[in-house]
């Protein structure tokens, strides 16, 4: 069906556009393939020589990560083994650590080298100390710095009043 | 011929749908046995220390070497067999019997060390194998066939389970939760890592933190087994305690044996003499009589009697130690000398309600419920169902039993401000603190009876029966209570007897409250003088020896006078 434009000149004669060409692209692997293939010239036998080797390495290849696998199990299994026989070192370590810091050795270790307790003949009395803490805190203390060491400050130190009077009135 | 056909058909399809569809399970379950393995994957048991973070018991692995005699050519038992018997120090012979048996596996030598595990390594004998175990080790204590705190602590069998003290009480939470891996096996039957494996996680055990000191542990240890063979007694234990807390500082007892070596060791030796044995406290309760009474006002420490040595009660005559007329004297006196007609006196001006009331509240009629594994207790009888003379003898401490946990608990009483603090071992579980560490504790009497009585206890020490427990540089300060006890077999009282010694100190301020008791001593020359095997020169010199050490080991000084 012929297709009418509109347009404000009314209607205008009927003109059809040439056809357009799609402009196909071959990919290189096409372009390998249909070249070896010219090449090649494979029969059906070559077909199936060529389905056959490409199971073959596909089987090949199976094997081989399986094999890998399997070794880096035993590889897993093996360091599982001496990871275990690291701790049981290490609990025997541990063991001997703590049995050398155990009353018994230590008292052998004392009494080997000519140790031995004192029993002490008197003590010094203890003095208590009279610290009252439900007594009030009191007034903070009063700034007796001069005004003009204040104002001195103010300049030089940009703050006001001397620091530990700050310290101990600050909130 | 085709009905034949349809019929031996039909038999095979019966038979393979039998095998296909009815057993298919069980066809499975084989199946999965021979390539698949279910591993339990174990949980590391928690660890236990002492209140200074000093580790009392350590999980160590051992061995244990099989053989598999069918795996062994004939051509190879030799060396095999002389490899053996060179690391393991078995019998060759027997191993070469054992080889040349049709058995498919056979151990040869159980929990050895790793050292030896290693030694066999290197050999690669062929069908040898090693499988690794968890054990407990724990310190060793006084003695080469001993370790440190066993009674209280128990042991873990092979199996894992914790048996008596400790080990038993807390089980569950030390033990975890076992986890566990289903995997593959190839035909050597080594494990395939790599695959489909269904795993779950072990939840390790929790960590325990005692109240035990270990240093002040040993100590009492090794004290008590000096004293025990010096008083030639049967057996000793010694129990201390944190006064404020409850907490026990160290659990002794002689004669004891190594948990390393649970195996080896007669199952009688291990019951434990401070929580599993009831004696008769005799005069330490004396303490509690008398601290009840002045707590109802019906006495005061200064209150006078006439003790004539004897009186009758129920249709029987009680007598003092001593069987002399005392005249008139105060209960400071009777509790200096340890006078049983005074404390019968102090509990007729009490009444029996009242006092039976006192012995609720000090624990002593019902368990300490200490964390620890197999109390005895022997409930007295009920208020109405004691006699006249029952009463009487309870109140200097025959008549009645007890564990040593539940009489410490009581005289710490006094020394924790008439408040009870429940007995306890453990301080954390991994980081959780004990739940017993946060109840408010039980006023039993009241402050000032508390310290009424820690002035008659110290004049004890001053004046009285106390005297050979004095620590130089405390006579001033410290108190105490000893208590002899006559031991009853088949309903008569023999000659032998219990003897303890209870105290603390310092007297103000006590750091410590501790409790020794000596059974069935026979000190030398007690055949003519059975006063010698009093409390006096066979727990309390122990007490004072202990107690000495606690002094120079925990820094304690005396009150300021």
């Amino acid at each position: 069906m012929a297709r009418r434009r509109l347009g404000a000149t009314g209607a205008s004669p009927h003109v059809t556009a040439p056809p357009r060409r799609r402009r196909r692209t071959r990919g290189f692997i096409q372009v390998a393939g249909t070249v070896a293939a010219e090449r090649l010239r494979l029969n059906l036998f070559g077909h199936a020589y060529l389905g056959v080797g490409a199971v073959l390495i596909g089987l090949l290849f199976y094997l081989a990560i399986a094999a890998q696998i399997t070794s880096a199990s035993y590889d897993i299994t093996r360091l599982q083994d001496q990871q275990r026989q690291l701790i049981a070192e290490q609990d025997q370590l541990r063991y001997q650590e703590v049995t050398l810091h155990a009353p018994a050795q230590v008292q052998q270790q004392a009494a080997h080298s000519g140790m031995e307790r004192v029993v002490p003949s008197s003590y010094v009395a203890g003095q208590e100390v009279a610290v009252d803490l439900t007594a009030p805190v009191g007034a903070s203390p009063t700034d007796t710095t001069p005004l003009w060491m204040r104002a001195v400050a103010a300049i030089v130190n940009t703050v006001g009043g001397t620091r530990d009077v700050m310290a101990a009135t600050k909130k | 011929m085709l009905a034949v056909a349809i019929v031996l058909a039909g038999m095979v399809w019966s038979r393979l749908a039998y095998w296909q569809v009815a057993q298919h399970g069980m066809l499975t379950t084989a199946a999965q046995a021979q390539f698949r393995e279910f591993v339990e994957l174990p949980a590391t048991r928690g660890a236990i220390f002492d209140r200074n973070l000093t580790q009392l018991v350590v999980n160590t692995t051992v061995y244990s070497a099989f053989v598999s005699p069918d795996q062994i050519t004939a051509a190879e038992r030799d060396r095999v067999a002389s490899g053996l018997a060179s690391v393991l120090g078995v019998d060759k012979t027997a191993v070469l019997t054992t080889l040349q048996s049709n058995a498919k596996f056979a151990y040869i030598q159980r929990r050895f060390p790793k050292a030896k595990a290693d030694q066999l390594r290197v050999l690669k004998l062929p069908g040898v194998g090693l499988q690794d175990e968890t054990q407990r080790s724990y310190l060793p204590g006084v003695g080469q066939g001993t370790t440190l705190a066993a009674n209280m602590l128990g042991f873990v069998d092979w199996n894992g389970n914790g048996n008596y003290g400790l080990e038993q009480k807390y089980q569950k939470l030390l033990a975890g939760t076992p986890g566990y891996i289903s995997s593959y096996r190839d035909l050597a039957n080594r494990e395939i890592v790599l695959g489909t494996h269904t795993h779950q996680d072990p939840v390790n055990g929790s960590d325990l933190v005692l109240s035990v000191d270990a240093n002040i542990q040993y100590a009492a240890e090794q004290l008590l087994a000096d004293g025990v063979k010096k008083d030639n007694a049967e057996s000793g234990s010694v129990l201390i305690m944190d006064p404020a807390t409850g907490g026990i500082v160290a659990w002794a007892d002689y004669p004891s044996y190594s948990a390393n070596d649970f195996n080896h060791t007669d199952a009688a030796a291990f019951k434990d003499n401070v929580l599993s044995y009831v004696y008769e406290p005799g005069s330490v309760m004396k303490v509690v009589t008398l601290s009840g009474a002045i707590n109802a006002g019906a006495i005061a420490p200064d209150t006078v009697i006439n003790d004539p040595g004897v009186i009758t009660v129920g249709g029987y005559r009680i007598y003092d130690w001593d069987r002399r007329n005392h005249g008139n004297i105060d209960y400071t006196r009777v509790l200096e000398s340890s006078y049983n007609v005074g404390a019968i006196k102090a509990m007729q001006a009490e009444g029996h309600d009242a006092f039976y009331k006192n012995l609720q509240a000090f624990g002593l009629t019902q368990p300490s419920g200490i964390d620890v594994a197999g109390e005895s207790f022997i409930p007295p009888p009920s208020a109405s169902a004691m006699g006249d003379s029952q009463y009487a003898t309870t109140s200097f401490g025959q008549g009645i039993d007890v564990n040593m946990v539940q009489m410490l608990s009581a005289i710490n009483v006094v020394a924790n401000g008439g408040r009870y603090a429940p007995p306890h071992v453990v301080e954390r579980v991994g980081t959780q603190v004990n739940p017993v560490l946060l109840q408010p504790q039980r006023q039993v009497i009241t402050p000032q009876t508390a310290a009424k009585m820690t002035t008659m206890m110290q004049q004890v020490v001053q004046h009285g029966s106390g005297w050979t427990s004095r620590v130089p540089g405390f006579q001033l300060d410290q108190c105490g209570k000893t208590g002899t006890s006559q031991i009853p077999v088949n309903g008569q009282y023999t000659g032998d007897v219990w003897t303890s010694f209870v105290g603390f100190l310092p007297a103000q301020h006590p750091r410590f409250t501790m409790l020794v008791v000596v059974r069935k001593p026979h000190y030398p020359g007690a055949d003519h003088d059975w006063t010698l095997n009093d409390g006096y020169l066979t727990a309390e010199p122990i007490w004072q020896k202990i107690a000495q050490t606690m002094v120079v080991d925990w820094h304690i000084t005396p009150d300021p006078h």
